[in-house]
């Protein structure tokens, strides 16, 4: 009945393969044989939402259960949307074709601030009330996940349900108690003060926030007794025996990521100062050699993928990597299969390394030495130098390679004219060394260098959650002094919107009183945010002043250590007083060493199954 | 013929949630499900290698079929039964391998192709359509203007009964390298001539040669 309708419509949008599922690997149940539903709704468009890891192994872990059923759900295309609605189609599973709605539970991940509003457009869509107050049944149940959880209290009105950490236990544990609770009859109030027993499990509805006169955050407390003051965030201690999926759906259309994708460790040794990931998937731990040869074996079967990626932080980091690419380059060669690397660092970059993935394809180098010069690069620890970068270099281009992408970022606490003048210098000093190399020895033809500025964002969970953004006209004005320092057409230089920044910096960093903010943004339009060609600064900007908020108050604001932050009741193991010890030795100009060298005592406990936590 | 090249013409059918599979991403499916399968493609020689997989007869998007053509080959001989029965293990819902067979005639032996259309439509409204003289539809030329053509001595209509409030129409069009003209077109005209919007079913169920014969 709902197939037909949406079989109607298929016909007039473009790419409709992407809305009617059947893809291999999909998992289609009866549902009269199963007990709990999961909607799991990625907020942007099926082919963003399906190159995502997370989805695939969650989708996967839920399925494995033969009494749960796991659907995906994405943000429809703009064209198909409109065509939805024109028609009266809810939001649907892509397995079952069944309106979401009737679900038991509806989840969420948050990748990125920018897919905000489509998780309001989705839930309108969908049919089900935006706000959880306003959802009185026990079902659907709407919960979220992924970094931007860490802090979710800009979205805190719309779900019943975080969930801090990785999901892989805690998702299971939640749909277990729900189970429980819906054969005995509950409703939605004792289901959740259950669930809050739950470590991971962070229920927004149970804390009340005050505020102080002049803005800032006064407190968060429980409004529920035996709900925790502080949630904590889950962790997999051992990567070699939690699930991980040996096949993935496989699309019909082509997708941002369209290959098998091998997971090989969680967090990062490193410590770069402005990196949130590098914080909040802390403790660093990798899975044996073995585990990733099997699991690589296996996806590449099931799904007759032609490419295999290996997903990581710093895949380099891994303790056995030499032994690891080995591996896999024979296996891969084997089978005609290309392996590529993408998360391969500078200051371990090796020939033997470049050796091997240059037996599989070659394509451009992509360097991020995120500032400019050592002192910043100090400033935020990200302790990779010029020599490095430039060694790394000259094995690339006599290796064959003939462009190099630099990443840097523009705005970064202590940043000088001096520091915008050192990446002109980087890029300009890499041009130098490629014609230094003899002709016959250095890939053919001419060289590019592209240099791509991403605006700094101060995020929570890092040692520059205290520092304010920089401003619109900091920001152009060294725009402009990087373009004037560049002397050759040879390199180029890109960088983002600086609305985008200024509205992530204020999302990632804002309080539940972003929540009306967001809401009334999309009810004029706003949606598709991440999208170029859909992003409205100016509805945003207005939505802010109409509503008496200062986006820079939370974006560009200098913030105390002793500030209560809207996400210090959440539990990510690294300490406050580590974020504001860093911050010190950042403003310093000092290093901090990796986990591998020395442990610095971020906070987090050797139980967590950490490689070189606890002093090892 | 190469040395280990083993040609098989591999007859599918296409249908249920399949039938929004465009063509570009039924070669993709196609390829990954001979991975899966484990049949071992053969590659072309050139200079950018890839898996010998062609569909001679292009399908449109959302119209289902029991008869389509795929051509691939293999680096071993493996027998034709057990080449459907290895794809068939592979295939995503909605597509299945019917037969596998050694290919006998060439492409462009493709002439003509017969659908099955379904119309929310009255049978009088249809005869009146098509016994028209001419039955001009617009094409684009390579010169970016349109032009008129008459595609009326192309039609042959088999068949036409109306049940339960739908027109079942049977008919046999030019199909192939040569002249192809798509069901879509036909009741595109047709919907020109009544004002009608209609929502159609089709399905091919036939492809042949100038004989008349199956393409096989």
């Amino acid at each position: 009945m709902y197939r037909e309708k949406i079989e109607k419509i298929l016909p007039s949008v473009q790419k409709p393969a992407r809305y009617i599922g059947g893809e291999h690997g999909s998992v289609v149940k009866d549902k009269n044989k199963v007990s709990v539903r999961f909607a799991f709704c990625f907020p942007d468009t099926y082919d963003v939402g399906m190159s995502h890891l997370g989805m695939k192994i969650l989708y996967g872990l839920k399925n494995s259960v033969d009494d749960y059923w796991c659907e995906r759900v994405f943000q429809p295309e703009p064209d198909y949307e409109q065509k939805m609605r024109e028609e009266g189609i809810l939001l649907y599973g892509l397995e079952s074709l069944e309106p979401i709605k009737d679900f038991d539970f509806i989840g969420f991940t948050l990748q990125y601030e920018l897919s905000y509003t489509n998780v309001l457009n989705m839930l309108d869509l969908a049919g089900v009330p935006l706000h959880a107050r306003d959802r009185k049944d026990l079902s659907p149940i709407v919960v979220a996940g992924g970094p931007c959880v860490c802090n979710p209290e800009p979205l805190a009105d719309f779900f019943d349900i975080f969930i801090l950490g990785e999901g892989e236990k805690v998702n299971l544990e939640l749909m277990e108690l729900y189970k429980t609770m819906k054969e005995k009859g509950a409703g939605k109030e004792e289901f959740l003060l259950n669930a809050a027993k739950i470590e991971g499990v962070y229920v927004p509805g149970f804390y009340d926030f005050e505020y102080n006169c002049d803005g800032t955050v006064k407190s968060c407390t429980p409004n529920r007794n035996g709900v925790p003051e502080r949630v904590r965030k889950r962790v997999i201690e051992d990567l070699d025996s939690v699930y991980y999926p040996d096949d993935f759906v496989v699309p019909f259309t082509k997708i941002v990521h369209d290959r098998a994708v091998v997971e090989v460790l969680r967090g990062c040794i490193r410590g770069c100062r402005f990196c949130q990931a590098g914080f909040i998937y802390r403790p660093f731990r990798e899975k044996s050699v073995d585990t990733i040869k099997r699991n690589t074996k296996d996806l590449c079967k099931s799904t007759g993928y032609e490419e295999v990626s290996l997903s990581s932080l710093s895949t380099s980091d891994h303790t056995r990597v030499n032994e690891l690419l080995a591996e896999l380059v024979d296996y891969t060669k084997d089978e005609q299969i290309s392996l590529s690397l993408p998360s391969l660092r500078v200051d371990n970059f090796s020939e033997e390394v470049l050796n091997k993935i240059s037996t599989v394809r070659k394509s451009g180098l992509t360097f991020a030495p995120e500032a400019g010069t050592q002192r910043l690069r100090n400033v935020i620890n990200k302790n990779v130098s010029e020599e490095e970068i430039m060694r790394s270099c000259k094995i690339a281009f006599e290796g064959g390679y003939t462009s190099v992408k630099l990443y840097f970022m523009l705005g970064l606490p202590t940043e000088t004219m001096e520091d915008i003048e050192g990446m002109a210098d980087t890029a300009h000093k890499i041009i130098d060394l490629f014609y230094s190399i003899p002709k016959e020895k250095r890939g053919k033809g001419s060289v590019s260098v592209s240099i791509s500025c991403a605006t700094f964002v101060p995020k929570p969970f890092t040692p520059f959650e205290f520092e304010p953004q920089a401003t619109r006209q900091e920001v152009t004005e060294k725009q402009e002094h990087l373009i004037s320092c560049l002397k050759t057409r040879k390199i180029k230089a890109s960088w983002h919107d600086y609305n985008v920044s200024l509205l992530e910096a204020a999302l990632a960093r804002g309080d539940r009183r972003l929540g009306a903010v967001i809401e009334k943004a999309w009810r004029r339009g706003c949606k598709m945010d991440s999208w170029d060609e859909y992003f409205k600064p100016d509805i945003w900007w207005k939505t802010f002043e109409d509503l008496n908020i200062d986006p820079e108050f939370y974006a560009c604001r200098k913030r105390d250590y002793s500030e209560v932050f809207a996400w210090d009741h959440l539990d990510y193991m690294v300490s406050k007083s580590f974020f504001i010890r860093e911050n010190k030795l950042a403003h310093e100009a000092k290093t901090t060493p990796n986990c591998k060298e020395k442990c610095s005592g971020c906070g987090v406990k050797k139980e967590c199954g950490g490689v070189y936590c606890g002093g090892k | 013929m190469e040395e280990n090249r083993f040609d098989r013409r591999i007859t599918f059918s296409k249908s249920g949630r399949a039938v929004y599979i465009s063509h570009l991403d039924l070669m993709r499916t196609m390829q990954r499900a001979f991975k899966r399968a484990g049949l071992p493609i053969w590659y072309t020689q050139g200079f950018n290698p890839h898996a010998y997989i062609m569909f001679p007869l292009a399908l449109s998007l959302g119209i289902s079929s029991n008869v389509e053509i795929m051509d691939a080959s293999l680096t071993e001989d493996i027998p034709c039964d057990e080449v459907t029965k290895m794809l068939n293990s592979a295939l995503p819902t909605g597509l299945k391998i019917i037969k596998t067979a050694i290919p006998v005639k060439k492409h462009t032996a493709i002439k003509k192709a017969e659908y099955e259309i379904i119309l929310n439509a009255g049978e009088s409204d249809f005869n009146e359509f098509i016994s028209r003289e001419k039955i001009e539809i617009k094409k684009k030329t390579k010169k970016s203007y349109e032009k008129l053509i008459d595609i009326k001595p192309d039609i042959e209509v088999l068949g036409l009964r109306c049940t339960g409030g739908e027109l079942f129409i049977s008919v046999r069009l030019p199909a192939g390298c040569g002249l192809n003209i798509n069901p879509s077109v036909l009741i595109e005209a047709f919907s020109e001539f009544t004002g009608e919007i209609y929502t159609a079913k089709v399905s091919r169920t036939r492809i042949l040669d100038q004989n008349g014969e199956e393409y096989c």
